[in-house]
């Protein structure tokens, strides 16, 4: 890998790899629907994102270690309720109480995750595939078959994921999309230059080698799913400022969302490297398939699920190929512009 | 036209049904022993806890001393969770199964057998397609009948003239694509000649799906006057886009919503009317269905009329919608607008 460092960091090369691919769908579907490309395109998508940015950012969190939370969905879904029932009875709460309210909530189910995977050692996909159910029959239990509705939240709270903070030309940049972007930035930092985040990839890289190096495996892992739990929290707010009405549905199917936005935006599934920012613009990219699916009158109802699984493993190959094309052309490139080896060497395993 | 026909043909069935109920209706005899079960798509949603409200008041004045189960499976798990409970309940040997089926034909082995076990199958709200292994569906409303009242929102609505689209549940959903159907069929007479049908889309039930195909819909079709959506997480989700997006004015929804969801946006203009059938009513005579078949003294054949406690009379029919399948036919419909939602949502 150090050979190869350039200027670029692979991490870098697979981002600009997922634009191009982002590049490539948005100009077919130009080309197949008409009026697609303007600034609504841009607030439809940047405002539906905003949830999932959040909840592949979580799931990312688990796949770098080389495990798999499933139970997102469920988690988002309870907090959604449970905020939502709270300041339903409790119409004077802030925003900050709500906020912490349904991250602690979150965390609380993810280091139930956390617990069982980390330190009982059973394999997470059985553990969190478990609690899914667990968690959605607590909400089924918890929530006695009453939906939280709009008209009983705060104004503040139903009005903030649609306030327009600026815009560029037609382009609305809403607080929900700001904020969840805002996460995702502070967790690639965090990820990239905190010392305790990067033993994350350690152990998704290898788990022996982590251990002999001193890595607390277990007590890492299990903060692992502690913060996917609060990032889905916090994804469950976002829902129900969004959504309004919460019933028992509320984040269906939300976890493979979260590993197919995940894996599209690179992250190995196999732990050990990918980055938030790449899973960002996976969701984008998945979101972007599917809401122009709707709109493209070629693809029937009952085709469009087979066309957005053929889509999203055509946009993965084709990042895997142009990764591979990019990584070649800078290989033959001659070292005009060396870059200090250690640098590099820190941008490549760190990211 | 056909439609028409058939509309006049059930209203004379129902005329004479209605003589027929009152001439030899059978007084169900209450206090026989008899478990029953009452079986929903799933829990956790307000209209099946209304409908399992309705039948456990049934189930109090007919005095069983049997019991009576309201079990579901849970949302991610519906369609093996009910094929599993149905087939639960014929080895436990119940009475019968009150079931509102979100499984399609697939359920039709387990009810065939549990029928064969001697359970009755009573289906309610959605029935099995084919109508294999059902004793007797209890229909909320005639799904011809949903077509016309859907059209006549939607004329109200666009004043008569304009674009509109359908926002429905899951592509295999088996009362939404017979209620779309019935409104297409309706759409077709003179009346809405100058309304336009322009799109079907899938919410999927889910609030996030509706509410973002509710919004392709208004991209697609720059002239879209109104949204209809006969599924009560389809119309709110809808109504939530059009308002977050400040589209009320342009495009309106409608459908069928329960009022408790929906009072807001009707009092502020965004779903001026909808439209929606009580739940509770439809377990009660449900139940009264169920307990009549499982006890003996019903034997589910057509023409057949009992007296349903405070509804009244009904009587057992040929269902127009389903060969060879049969139902008990509840209805009417309420329509909800600004002058009544607010006293039905408390």
């Amino acid at each position: 890998m150090t050979r190869m460092m350039e200027k670029l960091s692979p991490q870098t090369l697979r981002i600009l790899a997922l634009l191009a691919v982002l590049l490539v769908i948005l100009l077919f579907f130009s080309l197949v629907i008409p009026n697609y490309l303007n600034g609504r395109l841009f607030n439809r998508i940047s405002s539906s994102v905003a949830i999932m940015a959040l909840i592949a950012t979580a799931q990312t969190l688990v796949i770098i270690t080389r495990n798999i939370d499933l139970s997102i969905g469920s988690i988002l879904g309870f907090v959604a309720f449970a905020t939502g029932s709270l300041v339903t009875n409790n119409p004077d709460l802030g925003p900050v109480p709500l906020v912490l309210y349904s991250i602690t909530i979150g965390a609380c189910f993810g280091a139930i995750n956390g617990v069982l995977v980390a330190f009982v050692r059973v394999p997470s996909i059985i553990v969190t595939l478990g609690t899914m159910a667990l968690f959605r029959s607590v909400l089924v239990e918890y929530s006695d078959a009453k939906s939280i509705t709009t008209s009983n939240l705060p104004q503040w709270l139903v009005e903030f994921p649609n306030t327009v903070l600026f815009s560029i030309g037609q382009m609305q940049f809403r607080a929900a999309f700001v904020a969840a972007v805002i996460v995702v930035l502070i967790v690639h930092l965090a990820l990239t230059r905190l010392n305790a985040a990067r033993k994350l990839y350690a152990i998704g890289s290898n788990p022996e080698a982590a251990e002999m190096a001193g890595i607390n495996i277990h007590k890492t892992v299990f903060v692992a799913f502690v913060l996917s739990g609060a990032l889905a929290g916090l994804g469950g707010f976002m829902f129900l400022a969004r959504f309004g009405t919460i019933t028992v549905v509320a984040g269906l199917g939300f976890e493979l969302k979260s590993v197919a936005a995940s894996v599209v935006g690179g992250v190995n599934i196999f732990g050990g490297s990918g980055t938030v920012i790449g899973a960002l613009i996976g969701a984008i990219l998945v979101d972007v398939i599917e809401t122009s699916l709707v709109r493209w009158q070629l693809v029937s109802e009952f085709w469009r699920e087979a066309v957005l699984g053929a889509l999203i493993l055509l946009s993965v190959a084709a990042d895997a190929v142009l990764m591979r094309r990019f990584i070649s052309l800078r290989r033959k490139r001659p070292k005009s512009d060396p870059i200090p080896e250690k640098t590099s060497v820190l941008d490549g395993e760190a990211r | 036209m056909g439609s028409l026909k058939s509309l006049s043909l059930g209203a004379m069935l129902m005329l004479t049904c209605a003589s027929f109920a009152q001439a030899d209706a059978i007084k169900l005899e209450g206090g026989k022993e008899t478990n029953l079960v009452l079986l929903p798509k799933f829990l956790g949603i307000l209209v099946f806890d209304q409908a399992n409200e309705g039948a456990q008041e049934a189930h109090k004045e007919l005095a069983n001393p049997g019991e009576l189960l309201f079990v579901g499976p849970t949302p991610e798990n519906s369609v093996a969770g009910q094929i599993e409970i149905m087939t639960t309940s014929a080895t436990q040997g119940q009475g019968a199964v009150m079931l509102s089926n979100n499984a399609g034909d697939q359920i039709v082995p387990a009810a065939e057998a549990a029928k064969a076990a001697g359970t009755k199958i009573v289906t309610w709200d959605s029935p099995i397609p084919s109508g294999n292994g059902e004793d007797v569906f209890v229909a909320q409303v005639d799904f011809g009948s949903i077509g016309t009242v859907m059209a006549d929102m939607a004329h109200s609505i666009l004043g008569g003239k304009g674009e509109m689209a359908v926002l429905s549940a899951t592509p295999d959903a088996a009362n939404q694509n017979a209620w779309i159907a019935s409104m297409q069929e309706a759409l077709k007479g003179a009346k809405y000649a100058d309304i336009k049908l322009v799109d079907v889309v899938y919410g999927d039930d889910q609030a996030e799906v509706s509410y973002n195909r509710a919004l392709s819909l208004v991209d697609q079709h720059p002239n879209l006057g109104l949204i209809m959506s006969p599924t009560t997480v389809g119309i709110q989700a809808s109504a939530k886009a059009m308002q977050d997006e400040g589209l009320c004015d342009k495009v309106k929804v409608s459908g069928l919503g329960l009022p408790s969801e929906m009072v807001s946006y009707t009092m502020n203009g965004c779903a001026p009317e909808f439209a929606l059938w009580d739940f509770r009513d439809l377990g009660y005579l449900t139940y009264f269905t169920a307990y009549g078949m499982a006890t003996g003294q019903l034997k589910g054949e057509i023409g057949e009329s009992f007296h349903a406690g405070r509804m009244g009379d009904y009587t057992i029919e040929a269902d127009p919608g389903r060969e060879g399948a049969k139902r008990i036919l509840m209805g009417p419909f309420t329509v909800y607008n600004k002058g009544n939602v607010e006293a039905a949502a408390k």
